[in-house]
């Protein structure tokens, strides 16, 4: 189980989207990390055969996912960043249409998507039509129409996008029981989606990865370069504008600070144990995870 | 997949809506086509099925083959009803009771005003009156020696001289004496065809225009696309269910009207030739009445295809519905508005557009003809010819440029 990318572009006319991305998934979880616009999405629709590269090949077991054509996308299971899907479907009808699509026969596609339907918590929603349901509910959906075709490649793109906690944390925990004998490719600019289950995390920025390993490795690269310090109130504003911060707290007598520094940005800046969210602010600055670095 | 593409296009509001109106639209078709009007011997007038079976009752006597003598029994029945005093009253009671007398003769009378015109064009609703017995022998002569006289005269320059011989021939092979019957049930059924084809492709064009767009309106084209069949038999799904989905409604729709006007009005006259009615005397067709609307409902389908196929393509290519929904308005609408463009062949391309097959009946009398290296043929047969082979085409580049989708 190999899908592999080598030196993978995608240009449209004046920008570059994706620039000479190279590496190999196997099986197991992969976290692609980014802001908005880093190319995480038009390098996942390249991987479900919707955008052709402009150079560079993208390999299935060692065959051009684009030349096995339906071979690959029988492996492949897709949930898009905008997930669409037919409001006047019941749930169960949409599974199904969407099992028939993927190659399913009728019976098959009417057991898994019970089995689903079950497993992401719809099966009491499965007589609802899918424009009655909730956010959550229609992510939920979107998770079971990718998983249908048991794939051995699934990709999720902004898969947590709208979800609340408990619905990520159900998500997270879902993610990982699917991981065991298929690649998840994991695309989010939520860092907490990948901190916990992705067995390696890619960084993407300006459509090229700018580091990869697996959380600790990543957060290990910023070790001696997180601070925390008390700074006097009046003060704070000055370090905001110096410093990476990635937390402030009001205290008594000042404002406590996690700065990324690589010198101790204060007297008395005691080293703290970084986190991916420090990675991530570290490598993306101010555009930092609007929604879960901590204030 | 098929049963699912069908299912997603009943599933909108607006389509159920669209179905509604089709129905609704349909049923005040039929009113219209039924609306029959009879004078009975009091000179009051009945309406309803009462008209319709007393109208049959007075035309059926009539019935038979139109030879010289029945010619002369229209004319002496005609100057008897316009000689009495009932007819000369200024009583309009009494007018309406010689009007009464008159409807038996009514269809031949009409024959009379158009075969024994001095202008091959014009119309005297009060030619018949002054035709005498003796007239009788020229009956189908006339019409004959009026196409001759207006292809030499007034129309010399409009049609090369193998298209006039086409046409006279055409006229000459004509088989005479007509027969003649009760025929109200066609004649109607004929009038009313166009507005029930082109209503029905309208909406059928609104049905369909969601197929092909409906993935990148609902953003769930990824998902489709990246999918075992969504590029080889789901796409081929969409264009069967399209296909499903105009011929099922357009036959149900020609089969409701044509099993009510029928059933109402009665389907006597199939065999009429079309020459015999007032709209269809001058036709160069030599078909029956209902040969006519086996072509009116024949070229209506094969034009409700190619739309709605038209439709299709532009939804798949341009993504929109919106556009897809205009394909058949333009190709409706348009063709009277090019109709006052000053170019002299712009009556042979009008003639070929798909709207034409939409309104056979509206064709089927006019000279529109091409000829092709000698050999004339009138548009109709062209038209069905061109169609076939294009409708035949466009599900195949439907399937090619919505698989190709990027």
């Amino acid at each position: 189980m190999e899908l592999r990318l080598s030196e993978v572009t995608k240009n449209y006319e004046k920008v570059t989207a994706v620039d000479g991305i190279s590496c190999t998934l196997t099986r197991g979880v992969y976290g692609l990390l980014g802001v908005n616009g880093a190319g995480k999405t038009t390098l996942m629709r390249m991987l479900c055969t919707l955008q052709k590269p402009s150079s560079g090949k993208i390999t299935w077991e060692g065959q051009d996912i684009f030349e096995m054509g339906g071979a690959y996308r029988k492996l492949l299971g897709y949930l898009p960043q905008e997930f669409g899907f037919y409001p006047e479907f019941t749930v169960y009808d949409y599974l199904l249409y969407i099992g028939s699509i993927k190659g399913l026969r009728p019976a098959a596609a009417r057991q898994r998507a019970q089995t689903l339907m079950k497993q992401v918590g719809l099966f009491q929603e499965r007589n609802k039509k899918m424009r009655k349901l909730s956010g959550g509910m229609k992510r939920r959906a979107g998770i079971a129409q990718a998983l249908l075709n048991d794939p051995a490649v699934l990709i999720l793109d902004e898969p947590t996008a709208g979800l609340d906690p408990n619905e990520r944390i159900r998500f997270r925990n879902l993610i990982s029981e699917l991981s065991e004998k298929r690649i998840v490719l994991l695309s989010t600019h939520i860092v907490s989606d990948v901190e916990y289950i992705a067995g390696r995390i890619f960084l993407m920025k300006g459509g090229r990865i700018v580091l990869s390993g697996t959380a600790e490795e990543l957060t290990d690269c910023m070790a001696g370069k997180v601070w925390d310090c008390l700074v006097p109130g009046e003060k704070t504003g000055m370090y905001l504008k110096k410093y990476k911060v990635s937390n402030v707290k009001s205290v008594h007598g000042g404002s406590q600070l996690r700065i990324l520094s690589e010198e101790p940005p204060a007297a008395g800046a005691v080293p703290e144990k970084p986190s991916l969210e420090d990675v991530f602010l570290y490598y993306f600055g101010e555009k930092a995870g609007d929604e879960d670095v901590p204030v | 997949m098929f049963r699912f593409e069908i299912k997603k296009v009943f599933s909108r509001t607006g389509s159920r809506i669209a179905l509604g109106m089709l129905v609704l639209i349909l049923a005040v078709i039929c009113w219209f086509a039924a609306d029959v009007s009879y004078v009975n011997e009091k000179g009051d007038t009945e309406q309803g099925l009462s008209a319709v079976r007393s109208l049959r009752e007075a035309q059926k006597e009539w019935a038979g083959v139109v030879d010289e003598e029945k010619v002369r029994q229209v004319i002496r029945e005609n100057t008897r009803i316009r000689n009495s005093p009932e007819y000369r009253s200024e009583d309009v009671r009494q007018q309406e009771i010689a009007y009464s007398w008159g409807q038996g003769i009514m269809d031949l009378r009409r024959l009379l005003n158009c075969f024994y015109e001095e202008n091959f064009r014009s119309y005297d609703y009060y030619l018949a009156d002054g035709l005498s017995e003796e007239d009788a022998p020229e009956f189908y002569g006339n019409r004959v020696r009026l196409l001759r006289e207006w292809l030499s005269g007034e129309a010399k320059d409009q049609f090369s001289d193998a298209e006039k011989e086409y046409l006279i021939r055409e006229y000459e092979e004509l088989k005479t004496p007509f027969y003649y019957d009760y025929m109200k049930g066609w004649e109607q059924l004929l009038e009313y065809s166009p507005t029930v084809i082109m209503i029905t492709v309208l909406i059928l064009g609104y049905l369909v225009a969601g197929i092909f767009s409906g993935e990148y309106q609902l953003k769930a084209d990824a998902v489709f696309f990246s999918s075992l069949y969504g590029r080889n038999r789901a796409t081929a799904a969409k264009v069967q269910a399209g296909f499903a989905i105009v011929t099922g409604i357009y036959w149900v729709q020609i089969a409701l009207y044509t099993a009510f006007v029928l059933l109402y009005l009665g389907a006597d006259g199939a065999n009429c030739p079309v020459q015999i009615t007032l709209w269809g005397w001058k036709c160069f067709y030599n078909i029956s009445l209902w040969q006519a609307y086996g072509l009116a409902v024949l070229g209506g389908y094969l034009g409700c295809l190619f739309l709605t196929f038209a439709a299709m393509l532009t939804a798949a290519k341009s993504r929109s519905a919106v556009l897809a929904v205009i394909v058949p308005f333009a190709a409706i609408f348009l063709p009277s508005f090019l109709s006052d463009i000053p170019w002299q062949n712009l009556g042979k391309v009008l003639a070929l557009l798909p709207d034409r097959l939409l309104q056979v009946f509206n064709a089927l009398p006019l000279f529109e003809l091409y000829n092709f290296g000698g050999r004339v043929a009138g548009a109709i047969p062209i038209l069905f010819v061109v169609y076939v082979v294009l409708t035949a085409l466009l599900p195949r580049v439907i399937y090619e440029v919505y698989r190709r989708t990027k």
